[in-house]
């Protein structure tokens, strides 16, 4: 088995929650202001019911996702379908990559540096890619640590300087919160993930409660994050792009420390490494067992198209941004919220035999 | 020997095989003794100067032979020798190959073949502390030369028939012997099949020592990254056999390897054993500090000067901004220069004859150092930083080289792309690392993949009854090795 | 192709990739030897644009001293530093800068016209400390401090986090002012900085201090820098000014404020005595209630206080009992701190200023009236101090 229930839930509880830790809050507080956490905890609920169903599935069966629509609609339709995955998965790692150029290109930098600062993490995705599924499991097992030290801290040196009124009064914004839901669903791909795992861990009793559990953990992460960072910055919270790296730096601001904060931004800059690799993984995944071919050229493929994206859209984030959230949130809203839904209701087991067969057998 | 020599029969006449052996040895180290029986029958020990016990050929052999008449069979020629070790050989080349191992061959006339004799004794070092495993409290005999005395000294330790010995012979030309040493019944026993497997496969001339076995063993021997242990100390052997690893002796070496291994071990010390458990942490965390210091610090303090100012606090930045006014070298070709330095000061100092020692220290410490500040060559926050990088690599010995590879990595990558480049690099290596596994264990074990239990033993060092399970890793088939006695 | 052959070709192009980089060390970077690190940027309103003076931080031989260059008439602040990088030759950069001050002309006007540059941009931080100065800011920055400071670093002191727990000084930083202007009420605070020259023409400067004194200010006496004053801005523009007892009282009810001395007179046998007193704030809460369809905002404040000093010479049992304040000063510093509250709050509230956020609490916990009222909200508020303070026993 490639991966296990531990690394699942330390993806759901360590590495997801951290990719919305960027641009996301300032996302939100644009749509929904001050019931952001309404809206991200709609997002929570629809990704976190699509993670169940995916585990309610692994339950039952020890089949991939590929073997279940090979029994149910043949090779020829699975291999479709996993390409369909594939492309999704390119697709959703483009604004991530996007995302985490510019916080790159803000925090790691004073002044602007040339684009080619950012490149060479297609290099480490490829080599990501080429690796397989079992290195998201291996990497989720450093990264809890990681991101469970960094997280705590710099939420404790942010926790204390908002004032939390500025969350009321609930439910004042209204449709935002639906909008700040809906919009916000790029970052919320947890479910096609749990998909594509079917298969190569082993269910054990009790690991549907632990990675739910994992998930509520981290889904409180975040929604502590967006709650003190709109406490902090409240009315000017949507000109934060990079919440990450601002929410601590006034604890420190006029001691002899100085930015000390940026070293816990820099850990988990590590996680955020991890976490954008995994849509290339299981893009390069799908293709690989679509095609039955090595990770090589897939994995070359991926990324080379992605880095040209990334080439010709580098001064384009507010379109893209724009583009993903306010018009195809319903490709995301199928791929990773409805399509887990939809497997709960393939044929798990192998057709029948026919009658005159079971009688001979 | 080449296989296509034709295979020389020994015959029954005691010169003409002395004539055989001394065309087939015709170095000049090779001698023999020419002796008689009593009743006048002509004998010869054919034997390597240098590394056979002559006192004890002559005591052992010649003496009960002159006094005897000739034995008839090789069967009454045994009772009559004194020796514990009697083999017999039949062929010129075995017989040459025990002649040049320091066993002598005894040709007696009218018995057909040769009779070798156990007399081997070669000239050894003293049992001493090895340099590289120092420690205040504990053992400190340490492996030699000499496999049998290495074995001896494993042996002594472990005093159960469950201690197991598989010797090979590695190298055509070498005739080097290996021994692989595992507790039956607790290491994996298909893993020492591989192993002896794997190595019977390779053909080689010589193993001159046992990083020569580390590498036929190793998957990736290009890594820089260690792929199998090594200790110096049999205590340290014995403790890692008892946790189900298997060791290796090699004849020739001093350094025993051990598989599987992981790299945490290489954060342990056998002294974190001996003294209490909480000393034990402490030391174990202040070295985890250290390697993260020796690596990133050069990096980071490059990153923040040339990309990110505000890393430092504002004091530090004057500080450091008035030290490296008017450096010709921008920060990285510095701290470039300067590891360039330090390496060369490292591996000059490990070669130079003692006597040169001193001097070249006052080069080091002086005129690379202080000289070089005054002459605005380099910065003094630069020399101090390289200084405790080099300083710190030394925590954990067993990894300096692989520490000062990386940390040249990443001083390249924090000067040409930043302080990204650090991250970028620590995901690649990352990455690498956590995918290598090596003989069924992960390199990264057991913080990737995470195994709770044998966390106890790892970062933090828990006392002696947490610590009674086997580590988990290994899949032990007994795994408890420490519990109370009922009493009655 | 063979996997892992490509892949180490790929790690050999990517190595060598990197070491020409490293080599060539040109990616448009700022080497630390061409930067100047700005820690405080003066704002005046110039004839035409604005008047940026920026002090320079520069390291030399283990001390640190400040250099100043100012920008005339640039259109925009990103010109202005711009200009400074032609005039200097060194290139700026802001991330260590801690104090933007503005001046008196420059606070006519809406302020965020220049310092939302300081929002704008991604390499310049939002916790800096702002303040407004009486007269030009040029002329403050400038000035040299009687202890040896570099100038940004003695406001700083006076402007420091430790000033505004003892109530003297009310602070605020960029982040905190651009919320204020960005909110319902559009409308904040800065502490309003004087400079007073010495008389005496200062203090020997310390020996071995690792900052000195800029050179080249426009005046040879050393200045003292005072910002117990606090302005009041409503859109960016400075509408009035509390005095120093309002700025106590406002920070006492407030701010971070926790302890604080004050003065109250009492009449003691026909005469005027002032008692100094040391007040520890133990409880301090604003919340607005709604009486009727108007907002209230109320005031309650629990404090110990204790006698620091007299103006008149006490008996030994009163210096002995200095903990213990007599009932009728602490009666009257009650009502000391009621009027200027009150004061501080009309004040505030004829400008138009929604000094104690108003606005927001009336938008936070009753959005209905909020509704209704909207801005007029601040106009039609009344305060109601509950001020108590005791004393130990």
């Amino acid at each position: 088995m490639k991966l296990c229930v531990r690394q699942i839930c330390f993806l759901f509880a360590a590495v997801l929650p951290v990719t919305r830790l960027l641009v996301y809050p300032a996302t939100l507080s644009f749509w929904a202001k001050n019931d952001l956490l309404f809206a991200a905890g709609m997002s929570f609920v629809l990704e976190g019911a699509a993670v169940a169903a995916a585990v309610f599935l692994a339950s039952r069966t020890q089949k991939t996702f590929f073997e279940l629509l090979e029994s149910n609609f043949g090779k020829t339709a699975a291999r479709a379908v996993y390409l369909l995955f594939a492309l999704f998965f390119a697709f959703s790692a483009f604004l991530p990559i996007l995302e985490q150029r510019g916080f790159v290109l803000q925090v790691f930098y004073e002044n602007l540096p040339s684009f080619l600062s950012f490149l060479p993490v297609f290099l480490v995705s490829l080599y990501a890619c080429a690796k397989g599924l079992r290195s998201i499991g291996r990497a989720a097992d450093i990264a809890l640590p990681v991101s469970a030290v960094c997280f705590v801290i710099l939420f404790l040196m942010a926790v204390t300087e908002g004032d939390y009124t500025a969350l009321l009064p609930l439910f004042g914004t209204g449709t935002g919160i639906l909008r700040g839901g809906a919009f916000g669903l790029p970052w919320y791909t947890g479910g096609a993930y749990m998909l594509f795992f079917l298969g190569n861990f082993r269910y054990e009793r009790g690991a549907a409660g632990k990675i739910l559990l994992s998930y509520a953990i981290g889904a409180a992460a975040v929604l502590a994050f967006l709650a003190a960072f709109y406490a902090i910055f409240s009315d000017i919270a949507l000109l934060q792009q990079n919440a990450l790296a601002h929410v601590s730096k006034y604890a420190t601001a006029f001691t002899s420390l100085g930015r000390v904060d940026l070293f816990f931004v820099f850990a988990l800059t590590l996680v955020l490494l991890f976490a954008l690799c995994i849509p290339l993984q299981l893009s390069v995944h799908c293709v690989c067992t679509a095609l039955s071919c090595k990770t090589a050229l897939p994995a070359l493929a991926v990324n080379a198209l992605l880095l040209v994206l990334t080439l010709v859209f580098n001064q384009s984030y507010l379109e893209i941004q724009t583009l993903m959230t306010q018009k195809l949130w319903v490709v995301y809203a199928c791929f990773a919220l409805i399509l887990p839904y939809v497997a709960l209701f393939l044929r798990r087991k192998d057709r029948a035999l026919p009658c005159r067969q079971r009688r001979e057998a | 020997m080449e296989k296509n020599e034709k295979v020389l029969a020994l015959q029954s006449g005691a010169e003409e095989n002395v004539t055989l052996l001394k065309n087939f040895l015709p170095a000049a180290d090779v001698l023999v003794y020419r002796f008689e029986t009593a009743d006048g029958k002509p004998c010869a020990a054919v034997y390597t100067d240098g590394i056979t016990d002559k006192q004890l050929l002559g005591e052992l052999a010649a003496r009960p032979l002159s006094l005897s008449p000739a034995p008839a069979t090789r069967e009454e020629a045994e009772k009559l020798l004194l020796f514990p070790e009697i083999k017999s050989a039949d062929d010129v080349a075995a017989a040459a190959k025990e002649i040049l191992s320091g066993n002598p061959a005894l040709l007696i006339e009218g018995i057909c073949g040769a009779i070798i004799l156990g007399t081997k004794k070669v000239t050894l070092r003293a049992i001493s502390e090895p340099q590289t495993s120092i420690t205040v409290k504990g053992p400190r005999e340490g492996f030699i030369e000499d496999v049998k005395t290495n074995m001896s000294l494993v042996r002594r330790r472990l005093i159960t028939p469950d201690l197991r010995f598989e010797t090979l012979t590695l190298g055509k030309r070498s005739q080097t012997a290996v021994c692989i040493a595992y507790l039956a019944g607790i290491a994996d026993e298909k893993l020492v099949g591989r192993i002896c497997e794997k190595l019977k496969k390779t053909e080689t001339d010589g193993v001159p020592d046992s990083s020569y076995v580390a590498q036929l063993l190793s998957s990736s021997p290009a890594s820089p990254f260690k792929q199998v242990g090594t200790t110096e100390k049999p205590d340290v052997l014995c403790a890692k056999m008892l946790e189900g690893r298997i060791g290796i002796l090699c004849d020739g070496s001093p350094i025993a390897l051990t598989l599987p291994y992981m790299m945490s071990e290489d954060f342990q010390s056998a002294q974190d054993y001996y003294v209490s458990p909480a000393r034990a942490t402490v030391n174990r965390l202040l070295r985890t500090f250290a390697v993260l210091l020796s690596v990133f610090l050069p990096a980071l303090y490059v990153a923040a000067q040339l990309f990110r100012l505000q890393l430092l606090p504002f004091g530090l930045l004057m500080t450091v901004s008035g030290g490296v006014q008017g450096i010709p070298l921008s920060p990285s070709l510095e701290m470039f220069f300067l590891l360039l330095v330090l390496e060369i000061l490292i591996e000059a100092s490990v070669r130079m004859p003692k006597y040169v020692a001193l001097a070249l220290s006052v080069i080091g410490a002086l005129v690379l150092g202080d000289t070089a500040v005054k002459a605005g060559l380099v910065s003094s926050p630069a020399i101090i930083i390289i200084a405790l990088s080099g300083i710190s690599a030394y925590t954990v010995p067993d990894l300096t080289g692989t520490l000062s590879l990386v940390r040249m990595g990443y001083i390249v990558a924090a000067g040409s792309i930043g302080t990204y480049g650090i991250i970028l690099l620590t995901g690649f290596l990352l990455y690498y690392l956590l995918c290598a596994d090596e003989w069924g264990v992960p390199l990264l074990a057991p913080f990737s993949p995470l195994i709770p239990h044998d966390l106890r033993d790892s970062l933090y060092k828990a006392d002696i009854w947490a610590l009674s399970e086997r580590p988990n890793v290994f899949r032990p088939k007994n795994r408890i090795r420490l519990r109370k006695k009922e009493t009655k | 192709m063979n996997a892992a052959k490509l892949f180490v070709r790929l790690a050999a192009f990517g190595a060598a990739f990197l070491l020409l980089l490293f080599f060539s060390n040109d990616f448009g970077l700022i080497d630390i030897q061409k930067t100047s690190i700005v820690t405080a940027v003066a704002i005046d309103a110039g004839e035409e644009g604005v008047d940026v003076t920026v002090q320079i931080a520069v390291p030399k031989s283990g001390a640190t001293t400040a250099g100043n260059v100012t920008v005339k008439n640039a259109p925009t602040m990103v010109d202005a530093i711009a200009e400074l990088n032609l005039k200097t030759g060194w290139y700026p950069t802001l991330v260590h800068c801690r104090l933007i001050l503005l001046g008196e002309d420059a606070a006519k006007t809406d302020v965020f016209r220049n310092i939302d540059y300081f929002l704008r941009s991604q390499f310049v931080e939002d916790t800096c400390l702002v303040a407004v100065c009486r007269g030009s800011a040029e002329k403050a920055l400038t000035a040299q401090s009687p202890v040896g400071d570099m100038t940004y670093a003695a406001i700083e002191k006076v402007l420091s986090s430790e000033a505004q727990q003892t109530g003297l000084v009310s602070v605020n930083i960029l982040r905190d002012f651009a919320k204020g202007y960005y909110g319902a009420a559009g409308s904040g605070f800065l502490p309003l900085l004087t400079v007073r020259e010495d008389a005496e023409g200062g203090a020997t400067t310390s020996s071995g201090a690792s900052e000195s004194a800029s050179s080249g200010s426009p005046s040879d006496g050393k200045a003292v820098f005072d910002a117990s004053e606090t302005a009041l801005f409503v859109r960016g523009k400075q509408v009035e000014t509390l005095n120093a007892e309002e700025t106590l009282a406002f920070n006492l009810a407030d701010t971070d404020t926790d302890f604080a001395y004050g003065n109250v007179t009492v009449g003691e046998k026909g005469e005027p005595v002032i008692y100094s007193l040391r007040m520890k704030i133990t409880k301090k809460l604003i919340t607005v209630r709604t009486e009727g369809d108007l907002p209230v905002l109320h005031f309650t404040v629990r404090a110990r206080a204790q006698v620091a000093d007299v103006n008149r010479a006490g008996s030994p049992l009163e210096v002995a009992q200095s903990s213990i304040v007599p009932e009728n000063v602490l009666r009257a510093a009650e009502e000391t701190f009621r009027t200027k509250l009150s004061d501080a709050f009309y004040k505030a509230q004829k400008s138009g200023c929604d000094l104690f956020g108003v606005c927001d609490r009336l938008q936070r916990f009753h959005p209905a009236l909020w509704k209704k009222l909207g801005t007029d909200a601040l106009t039609a508020a009344k305060p109601v101090c509950d001020i108590k303070f005791d004393t130990l026993h």
